[in-house]
């Protein structure tokens, strides 16, 4: 009896390897059906109906080559800001105990608990002569990204190790621009590339908040992904799809190695 | 001195670009339409309207069964991927946290990719069968779908921390005690687990409630809120009932947050002792 119980796999854990199974396959089915639809020469039809083509694939890319740049630009300028801004209060809160604390850290916190839509729309409604300028879909963007960053960053920042590591650059006569570059910086290395990653793949993926705030000249990739779904072909979808998720998957996998995965809005 | 100017950007910007922009759209919401007079006729609409009532409770009930799947589903997964000694853990680990790069309209539109018209399920069934089946992407059952989708990798983030932290003599014991497997989840797993899938389960309702893409993407004729307000706003121009349904929705998603959040740590406080600061 007990010999039987060795050699058969823990019960418990066959559950959790059929369910982790059934999980792994919901998640992942739809990207090889997505290479499948956009090399289908005419989907509606079946499975490569009418032969295995990549003309959809060129016109995708025709189609959101411009938003793509668009987009990639706009979340270099997002990282530039949250870092600019999230990097001293990550530190600050690591690093001190002070009056209002808790309040910096729930203020920071707040736009993860209100719906994309709602911030947006208090944007416009706050400053609507600056949507034209492509400026409220910036702010918006910051706005919801820079919790993720600052979350990532703090712990971080707070390892006793490092801290030792500080006073002792300071004791040796280290500047604070020396320590911040040649001690804490290093330190935090891998949650800062996780920290930075994090915050370009959010912007690159985000569309709850810029739905309302995007302009026609300031149009980023996932409203167009929208407009495919909702007017153009499903081969050609599919293949904007595709070239999105080249954007932001491997992105995804390095921010999982880093250990730095955070939970957004969807 | 210091430590006031480094905190000085992250607070400018968010009362410039969140706390300023929220009161507005709160004051927008107390006000009649097209005038400044105070009003509570924009909650009293959404109250009374059957269409915001009905979208409401569907916002509700697309929440929580989304949620109670995504809970099920999770917690032996999350146990297997933190227990497990296989070589495949880390793929999956990484594989399941891949949803968590993709906003909703890519979720919805995988949904429609499945079970659409010409989703591949559907296709799949009139080549085995001569009939077009399972092509439910836009209805109840595919924005269920969708949902559990993006909250698979949320649920299972915030359970593998719990189950990581959890004493393995804990399963083994009931296991040598000669507890079925289901009765080791349901009796010594879930409540070792509680505050954790609270936790879970209010991340979870929240991203549901706000959830605006996939609803986009997949709803004909499911209206849930986020898709009223976007609705009210560029289709109707009613700027003053936009303003107060994001606020209820506001409002609703910060009290599921504080709500829950506060039970899971009173849940938690009696484990307190046993929590130690050298773990990682």
């Amino acid at each position: 009896m007990a010999r039987q119980r060795q050699r058969a796999t823990d019960p418990v854990m066959a559950i959790g390897q059929g369910f982790t199974l059934a999980a792994v396959i919901l998640c992942l089915a739809p990207m090889p059906l997505l290479i499948v639809v956009a090399t289908t020469a005419n989907w509606p039809l079946g499975f490569w109906a009418g032969g295995i083509t990549i003309n959809w694939l060129r016109e995708g890319w025709e189609t959101v080559r411009p938003y793509a740049f668009f987009s990639v630009r706009l979340a270099c300028i997002v990282l530039v800001i949250d870092l600019a801004v999230g990097l001293p209060a990550a530190w600050l809160i690591a690093r001190h105990n002070f009056i209002g604390r808790q309040a910096l850290v729930a203020l920071i916190n707040l736009p993860l608990a209100i719906p994309g839509i709602a911030i947006a729309l208090a944007l416009i409604l706050a400053y609507p002569l600056a949507r034209a300028s492509g400026l409220l879909l910036l702010l918006g963007q910051v706005i919801y990204t820079l919790p993720f960053l600052v979350a990532t960053l703090a712990p971080a920042l707070a390892q006793p190790a490092l801290v030792e590591r500080e006073a002792v650059a300071r004791t040796l006569g280290a500047s604070a621009v020396q320590r911040l570059w040649h001690v804490t910086l290093p330190s935090i290395r891998s949650a800062l590339l996780a920290a930075l990653i994090l915050v370009f793949t959010l912007s690159m993926g985000e569309f709850n908040v810029s739905f309302f705030l995007f302009t026609p000249l300031n149009k980023t990739l996932p409203i167009e992904l929208y407009s495919a779904y909702i007017t153009n072909r499903v081969e050609v979808a599919a293949s904007i799809t595709l070239i999105f998720l080249l954007f932001v998957v491997p992105a995804a996998v390095a921010i999982e190695r880093l250990g730095g995965s955070k939970i957004g809005q969807a | 001195m210091l430590r006031a100017s480094l905190a000085a950007p992250v607070v400018v910007l968010f009362a410039l670009a969140l706390i300023m922009p929220l009161a507005v759209l709160l004051r927008q919401s107390l006000v009649e339409e097209g005038s400044s007079r105070f009003t509570l006729a924009n909650y009293a609409a959404v109250v009374t309207s059957l269409a915001y009532r009905r979208a409401l409770l569907n916002s509700i009930l697309i929440a929580f069964a989304s949620t109670a799947l995504a809970l099920a589903l999770c917690l032996p997964v999350a146990v297997y991927i933190e227990r497990s000694n296989s070589r495949y853990r880390n793929a999956l680990a990484v594989a399941l946290t891949i949803p968590l790069s993709l906003p909703g309209i890519v979720i919805g539109f995988f949904v429609i990719l499945l079970f659409g018209l010409t989703g591949a399920i559907p296709q799949l069934s009139l080549l085995l069968t001569g009939e077009r089946r399972f092509n439910f992407a836009y209805s109840f059952g595919g924005m269920l779908l969708g949902y559990l989708y993006f909250q698979i990798p949320r649920v299972v983030l915030m359970l593998r921390g719990a189950v990581s932290a959890l004493s393995q003599d804990v399963i083994d014991v009931s296991r040598t005690l000669g507890a079925a497997p289901w009765r080791v989840y349901l009796d010594v797993l879930l409540p070792a687990l509680f505050p954790a899938l609270i936790s879970a389960a209010s991340v979870s309702l929240a991203t549901a409630f706000g959830a605006f893409g996939t609803a986009a993407t997949l709803s004909r004729g499911f209206r849930v809120l986020p898709l009223e307000i976007a609705s009210s706003f560029t289709e109707s121009f009613q700027v003053e009932r936009a303003a107060s349904l994001s606020i209820a929705l506001a409002v609703l998603t910060t009290a599921i947050l504080l709500g829950l959040g506060r039970v899971a740590e009173r849940a938690q406080q009696p484990r307190r002792e046993n929590d130690t600061p050298l773990g990682s």
